[in-house]
Formats: C-alpha cells, structure tokens, sequence
C-alpha cells in the first residue's frame, strides 16, 4: 500500500480525474450539475437583481454580482408601490383558505374514509372531476353567477376578498379531501374501534384518537391550500379591480406592466413572494414531497 | 359496523338496532360531508353546468346582472369562436389557438416526462447531498408561478443586457441580441421549454417513487446474466415504469392543455403561443363576450373529453394483450 502510494505520490490533478473518473460518473457529474444549475441560477437571478440599483439594471451589460446590496427596490416597492398592503392581502386570503379547508376537509375525509352511506361514491366523483375542469372555464359562469347573486343580495363582487376565499376553497377543498381520506384510510380501523368498544362515542373517538394520529396529514394539508391560495393567479386577476386589494401575485403583475419597465422592483416583490414558500417547503419537505405525487397542487 | 357480523336476519331486534347504527352513521356523515359537498356542488359543479348554458346565450357587461334572462343564439357563439382568425389554422406561420393548444400540450407533456425521467434516474443513484439534491430539483414547482415567470422574462430580456442574450453574444453563438418571446416560433418553443422547466419535478417524483419500488433483485440477476446498463434500463426499467409514465401522460396533458397563467404571463398569448385557456380569457374579460368565452372553453373541455375517452381505450387495449 505504502510503496504503491509513494509510486505515484506526484499526482496532478489531472491525473487524478483520470484515475477517478469512468464515463459513467462523468456523465452523471455533468447532468447533475446541469440540472442544478439550471434550476439555481434563475432564483439567484431573482434574488440578486433585486439588490441591484436602477443603473445595475438598465446597463449595457447584465451585472452579475451586485457590486453592494443596495435596498432601493425593496424601498421603492414598500413606498411608492405600497406592497405590505399586497402581502396582507395575501395572507388574508391564504390563511382562512387553509384553515377552514383543513376543518371542512377532514370532517368529509373522515366520513368518506370511514363511514358507509349512500350516494357516497356519487359525491365522491363528483368532487375528484375538480381535477379534470379547466380553471378558465369555471371562472365565466362563477362571475356571471357571483354578480347576479350579488346584485340580489347586495354585495360586492368585484374586490372581495371573501368571495375569493370561497372560490378558493372550491379549488382546494376537492384536493385535501382526497389526500386527507387516503392518509385516514391507512390509520387502522381496529385502533379506532378499540377507542368504540372502551365506551368513546364517535366523535370523542375522531378527536382523541383518530386527528392526532393524523397531524403530519394535516399540516401538509394546511401548507399546500396555503401555497394555493398565496400563489393564485387566474380567480384573483378578475375578481380584484382596485390595486387596494390586490393579492401578490396580481400586483406584481401591475409593477411588470408599468410603462417605464422596472425589473428590480418585480424581482424584489418576487423575492418577497418566494422565499417563505421555499423556507416552508425545505423546513417540511419530508412530509411535502409525498402529497406532491399524490397530485396534492394541482399543477 | 361492529354488530353487523351477528346475522342481522334471525332476530328483529337486533335487526332494527344494526339499522338505526347504520342510519345514525349515514346522518353523521352527511353532516360531515355536507359543507365540502356544497361548495363544490355550488361553486364547480353548478358553474360547470351552467356554463354549458351561457355558451348558448348572449351574454354581456350589459346583462351581466340578469344573465339568466340573456337571449338565446343556438350555435352561434360557437360558430363566432371558431371563424375567429385567433382561433383557426392559417398556415404555417400561424397555427392559431386550437392547433397550437394541442401542440403546446402534446410536446411539453413529453418533455416534461423525459426530464423527470433523468431526473429519477439521477436522483436514484446513491451519492452525498441526495436529499438536498432532490429538494432543490423541486424548487420550480413550488415556487409561485408569477414570480419564476417574471424571472425568466428578465432572463430572457430582449435588450443586449438580458442576461441570456449577453452569455450567448460572449459565446459567439449569436451576433445580435434576440428577442426571444416576441419571435414567432421562438416564443413557442421557449414557452414549451419553460412548461419543462417548471412541472418536471411532478413526474420526477411519480417516476422515482416506482423506480425506489423495483425489486433490486431483479438487477441483480441481470448482472449475473452480464446485462449491461442500457440492456437493465431496456428490459427491467422501463417495463416497470410503463403504468406510472402512462398515468403520468395523462394527467400531466389534461393539466397542461387547461393551463392559463404560464403563457399569460410569459407571452400574454402573443407571438404565436395562443392556446385556448388565454384565447378564452380574451374573449371573456378583453372584449367582454361571455357567451363566445364559454364556447372556447365548452370546445376545449370536449377536446379533452374526446382525447381521454381514445386514451383510456388505447390504454384498456394494451393492457388486455399484455
């Protein structure tokens, strides 16, 4: 081993690769660092030219490296454009969404989970078509139908956030039932009919032994109706009018729109957007990634 | 549910106690069921419908509030949505919405599948930082769409200081700066690009949960058999994947064809990358014409009805000869 070593003990770093390196592990090097340098580079784009200044941006040459962190996007973008009210709205829609799906959800979960009654598999049909109908074509007859109800009843239509709640909800609702039903399907059902036997009543054997059993379920639910609601494009760009009311998403819209182009300002909005997502997502991705495959966004 | 096993038949009166359980969990259920079911039915289901309804009726800004009262046109909104010049073929150079839809949905469903196939197989190889790895290849998925959207209209920014157009004219590759979303063609192939981009790592998943189920021994024989690499992935591989693929191609197709906000943001369906979800927004809420909006969007739900109902037949049949 020794004098093996010390016979070839001037190893260049040529020599090295060669030595080290088969086609195999070559090619697979190469298309790992293409994969991953295709996915980072366009959120380093993101995350850096939103530190960049107006000259930065609108140069001859792209910066690369933003000489400092400069912050005059972030403030152009909380003073002049307003955007905290933008974030709020997006939380004031995003929040309920979740919460009252994760509640309205588990409840229908539970019941097509466990318990038998008729029309079950009709109902449940119905609700999995969700995935099949267009987003596009439930917006028309929902507006037309929402502003006539409206007219009626006297509520606004257009900049209501919670008709975009509901609308929300619809889209979701469909999703997290599904999920939530097939986490519940493989609690077993002899731990719950022990809980039945010991003298529980249903719902004492739903709160105590059945919901804890399935938090991990739960909270993916709660992030991915969050993630939903918080990323929506299509239902908010025509309910909302008044840039008050905006969601995120919409008013980043309106910044990218503006006559005189901006891209920092965009990026910097985009920046804000992301990195919570991203934060959640790497903190939970052990629970994330399997409702993912199972289609839990719908994407 | 528990009583159930002690024959219900012999005696009435235990026969009505499994009854009355049963009914008392059919209410309980529905009571559960009930507030998801109602949404649904009212906000999808009933829309659904109904926009069956208004594709057959004029329906405008101006009778918005009392739409269900608009007149009645037969086929016209569906003969004005597809005479329109945004929607029919007109040639090469503009395929219009309809064609385009199909093509756009058609190719980057395949690429989009080819990609989370590397990507698998990548991630299917045991090295340092895998885990990182696989959650920084779900990165384009997660993010909200309007913002990798705007970042890669930024990098692919017309002007000599767009990013792309800056490496490429380093490069040599090109000599002037390209504008790549606003070149017929162009546009539509970096569109399909983008679509790749963002959704591989849904099928990057699919395909690596099934790839992770193959029984290892199956590899193993094979190399006792001095099956080389490609003659693995040919014969044990891909045969393993071909349910998952299929199911994948299916719904990934009916995802992509009602996709809207991708080529809205990036193209504004300009540029030759109409597709019928953005063709249908025009309609509706440019030129405020429900009524031809929702044929757009009725055309398009047949299409995929009709594309679904060859698929699941083609894919019974192959299932029966195997």
């Amino acid at each position: 081993m020794t004098a093996h070593r010390a016979n070839d003990e001037p190893r260049t770093f040529i020599e090295h690769l060669a030595r080290h390196m088969s086609w195999r592990r070559f090619l697979f090097s190469i298309t790992l660092f293409f994969f991953l340098a295709g996915i980072l580079f366009p959120f380093y784009w993101m995350v850096s030219s939103s530190f960049k200044t107006y000259a930065e941006i609108g140069g001859r040459h792209p910066v690369y490296i933003p000489s400092e962190l400069r912050p005059d996007a972030y403030l152009e973008l909380f003073g002049y454009w307003n955007f905290q009210r933008n974030i709020l709205n997006s939380f004031l829609v995003a929040i309920p969404t979740s919460l009252i799906a994760v509640v309205l959800a588990t409840m229908g979960a539970y019941a097509a989970a466990r318990l038998r009654f008729r029309g079950k598999d009709l109902i449940l049909n119905s609700i999995l078509i969700v995935y099949l109908f267009p987003g596009i074509l439930l917006i028309i007859p929902l507006f037309a139908m929402l502003a006539n109800i409206g007219a009626k009843l006297g509520f606004e239509v257009q900049d209501n956030l919670a008709i975009l709640v509901f609308t929300y909800l619809a889209q979701t609702l469909p999703v997290a039932l599904y999920m939530l039903a097939n986490y519940f399907r493989t609690i077993p059902e002899e731990i719950e009919q022990a809980g039945l036997i010991d003298g529980c009543t249903r719902s004492q054997v739903i709160w105590k032994i059945t919901l804890p059993l399935a938090v991990p379920a739960l909270v993916s639910v709660v992030i991915y109706t969050f993630m939903i609601a918080w990323n929506e494009f299509l239902y908010a760009l025509v309910f909302l009018n008044s840039r008050d009311m905006f969601t995120m998403p919409i008013k980043i819209n309106t910044i990218f729109n503006d006559p005189t182009p901006r891209p920092h300002v965009v990026m910097a909005a985009s920046t804000i957007m992301t990195i919570p997502i991203i934060i959640i997502f790497l903190a939970m991705e052990r629970y994330l990634a399997e409702g993912l495959a199972a289609g839990g966004v719908k994407g | 549910m528990t009583t159930g096993t002690t024959s219900p038949t012999t005696r009435p009166s235990s026969r009505r106690r499994w009854h009355s359980l049963q009914a008392q969990e059919a209410r309980l259920a529905w009571r559960l069921i009930l507030p998801t079911a109602l949404i649904v039915f009212g906000l999808v289901v009933f829309p659904a419908i109904f926009s069956i309804w208004i594709s057959f009726h004029k329906v405008g800004l101006g009778n918005l509030n009392d739409v269900f009262h608009a007149p009645f046109v037969g086929l016209e909104n569906y003969r004005r949505a597809v005479t329109d010049f945004a929607f029919v073929w007109q040639g090469g150079g503009n395929m219009g919405a309809y064609v385009t839809s199909i093509v756009y949905s058609f190719t980057s469903t395949i690429l989009t599948i080819i990609i989370g196939l590397v990507a698998a197989l990548l991630l299917n190889q045991p090295f340092r930082a895998r885990g990182l790895s696989r959650a920084i290849f779900l990165f384009p998925y997660v993010a909200p769409i309007v913002s990798v959207a705007f970042v890669w209209r930024w990098i692919l920014d017309p002007r000599p200081s767009g990013v792309l157009n800056d490496i490429l004219m380093r490069l040599g590759v090109i000599d002037l700066p390209l504008a790549y979303l606003s070149t017929r063609g162009l546009a539509l192939i970096l569109v399909i690009a983008f679509t790749g981009w963002r959704y591989f790592p849904f099928a990057m998943l699919m395909i690596l949960a099934r790839l992770q189920a193959i029984d290892g021994t199956l590899y193993e024989a094979a190399d006792v058999d001095g099956a080389n690499t490609w003659q693995k992935f040919r014969h044990i591989t891909m045969p393993e994947l071909r349910y998952v693929v299929g199911a994948l191609f299916l719904l990934r197709l009916i995802w992509t064809f009602n996709k809207f906000d991708d080529i809205f943001l990036l193209t504004g369906g300009g540029f030759g990358t109409n597709v019928l979800p953005v063709l249908t927004y025009q309609f509706s809420f440019r030129l405020f014409d429900f009524g031809v909006g929702a044929a757009t969007a009725m055309i398009l739900l047949l299409t995929l009805v009709v594309f679904l109902v060859i698929y699941v037949g083609m894919f019974m049949r192959s299932t029966e000869e195997v």
